[in-house]
């Protein structure tokens, strides 16, 4: 117990040691404290970004895009990774496929996302829905291919229907690695909306991001960088936490 | 598969019969006869076991009384009816290791049977604590399968088979996992419950000790094509005890399995 803690406090004391540096560099000088405001200044910039309407406005938007993108992607490449999962023929076709394309990096084709969809919502939703659905199916072929023959003879043997097989032993076999799946697939997904909004967008907490970098309002991109760190901390941490109260399933 | 209407009188509760029994299997090469013309017949309440070495279709076999596995020829009917499909109220399946599922307790794993057949919370939960009763596991209910030790784990298999009853328990090398002392303590475990219930036991096994310290009967099989080479009567008197490992004719016995055995391998 004594070392768990002990971790944690190293832990911490790192954190807080990387924002002290941060603040000594740019409170001495030493990096010129117009490219690297200090890390006070930047809080208290964040701060005030929050009681912005426009800045709650931006985050709105930036957040429908991503649970919008993420709601379609991970149904949609959860039942496509299942069916190549469950068919031997169709797996052995479409899983080399998957992995040329999985390699491929998304963001090459924004442009074309652009061209189709024009600036606006279905471009980013668009994009962030193509940025994930590549890792939701491998890893929903990877969950399947985690449920044990035998859990599965298990349940026939005492006369399951396909349905009670299903809710009774894919899903929990399966919940463990998708639950990790999930967390994987919200970095990619937020990646995608993110990326989409800084390269051609009207709004959304990217765009203002990308413009507060343009016109070197470094205090603001900053401010901007460390929200939304923390938000894909907090999500991140919520799946994780959710993750370890079902570890013991992984046996 | 055969219509089921044929009306004939139901055999007795736990009666096996297998009829000139076939299995080929498919593959893109190649047919392989597994079985060959097996027939047996196991009245209720013995308990037979099924030797051989690997590949002679003893497993299949029992997945075919199981009704997981249909043969290619001949009949098997359980309790006078044939078996097209698992039927939980008349045979129950115990597997080898790890067919526990890891997210339920022991208890739940034990009703996990009546649980697809939708019997009420109360009900399931009461024959699922005389189940676990009955394989020495009271009060490890809650327990899930990562906190129970092997042989515990083969205990709540042994209860999840017996759970609704049914008057035949079939075993497929359900201690071949465990360490030789834990197998020893299982195989009088299971004598006494077998002793308890009255049921019908098939039991596959590989070790030859196991199969005639356990058994009334004991079937030899051999592979490529399976089929029975012997079926020995074990007339050794009951309760058995480990002092007959060592005697005469527990010995004898023994040797007659190995000599088949040792021709087919």
């Amino acid at each position: 117990m004594q070392s768990g803690l002990a971790v944690k406090a190293t832990r911490v004391g790192i954190v807080v040691a990387l924002f002290a540096i941060w603040e000594m560099l740019s409170r001495t000088g030493i990096v010129n404290p117009r490219l690297l405001p200090s890390a006070s200044d930047t809080l208290a910039t964040l701060g005030d970004l929050l009681q912005r309407a426009s800045v709650r406005k931006d985050l709105a938007v930036t957040a429908t895009e991503v649970v919008t993108a993420f709601a379609l992607a991970v149904p949609v490449g959860a039942m496509i990774g299942f069916l190549i999962a469950e068919n031997k023929y169709f797996s052995d076709v479409a899983k080399p496929l998957l992995f040329f394309a999985f390699s491929i990096p998304k963001s090459i084709f924004l442009p074309m996302f652009i061209l189709v969809f024009g600036v606006g919502f279905a471009q980013k939703v668009g994009f962030g829905f193509f940025s994930t659905i590549f890792i939701v199916i491998m890893s929903t072929t990877t969950a399947v291919e985690s449920v044990k023959v035998e859990h599965l003879t298990v349940a026939r043997s005492y006369g399951a229907t396909p349905m009670q097989t299903a809710f009774r032993v894919y899903l929990p076999s399966m919940l463990p690695v998708l639950l990790e799946a999930l967390r994987i697939s919200m970095i990619f997904n937020l990646t995608g909306v993110i990326l989409a909004e800084m390269y051609a967008s009207r709004d959304g907490i990217g765009h203002q991001i990308a413009t507060w970098g343009e016109n070197f309002q470094m205090k603001q991109l900053l401010a901007g960088v460390v929200m939304i760190a923390v938000i894909a901390i907090a999500f991140n941490e919520l799946v994780r936490w959710v993750e370890t109260r079902c570890s013991h399933w992984r046996t | 598969m055969q219509p089921l209407a044929n009306i004939t009188p139901l055999k007795p509760a736990g009666a096996i019969e297998v009829r000139n029994v076939g299995q080929i299997f498919k593959t893109t090469t190649q047919d392989v006869t597994a079985l060959e013309d097996v027939s047996l017949d196991v009245k209720p309440g013995r308990f037979v076991v099924l030797v051989g070495p690997s590949g002679c279709g003893k497993s299949t076999l029992l997945m075919m009384m199981a009704g997981l596995r249909q043969q290619t020829s001949g009949t098997i009917t359980i309790s006078g009816a044939p078996i097209p499909e698992p039927d939980p109220n008349r045979v129950g399946v115990v597997f080898q290791e790890a067919s526990l599922f890891p997210w339920l307790t022991a208890e739940e794993n034990v009703e996990f049977p009546l649980a697809l057949r939708r019997v009420s919370k109360d009900e399931r939960r009461a024959k699922a604590q005389d189940a676990l009763k009955l394989v020495g596991l009271d009060g490890f209910g809650k327990r899930h399968p990562h906190e129970l030790s092997g042989g515990m784990k083969q205990r709540v298999s042994i209860a999840r088979g017996l759970v609704q009853d049914p008057p035949v328990l079939l075993m497929d090398e359900p201690f071949a996992a465990l360490d030789e002392q834990t197998r020893m303590t299982m195989g009088d475990e299971l004598l006494r419950i077998w002793a308890a219930t009255g049921k019908t036991v098939v039991f596959v096994t590989h070790s030859l000790t196991e199969a005639v310290y356990l058994a009334d009967e004991v079937i030899v099989m051999s592979p490529r094509p399976g089929r029975i080479v012997d079926q020995l009567q074990v007339s050794l008197p009951r309760p058995r005890t480990y002092e007959m490992l060592s005697g005469d004719a527990f010995g004898t016995l023994r040797d007659r399995i190995w000599r088949h055995i040792r021709k087919s391998a």
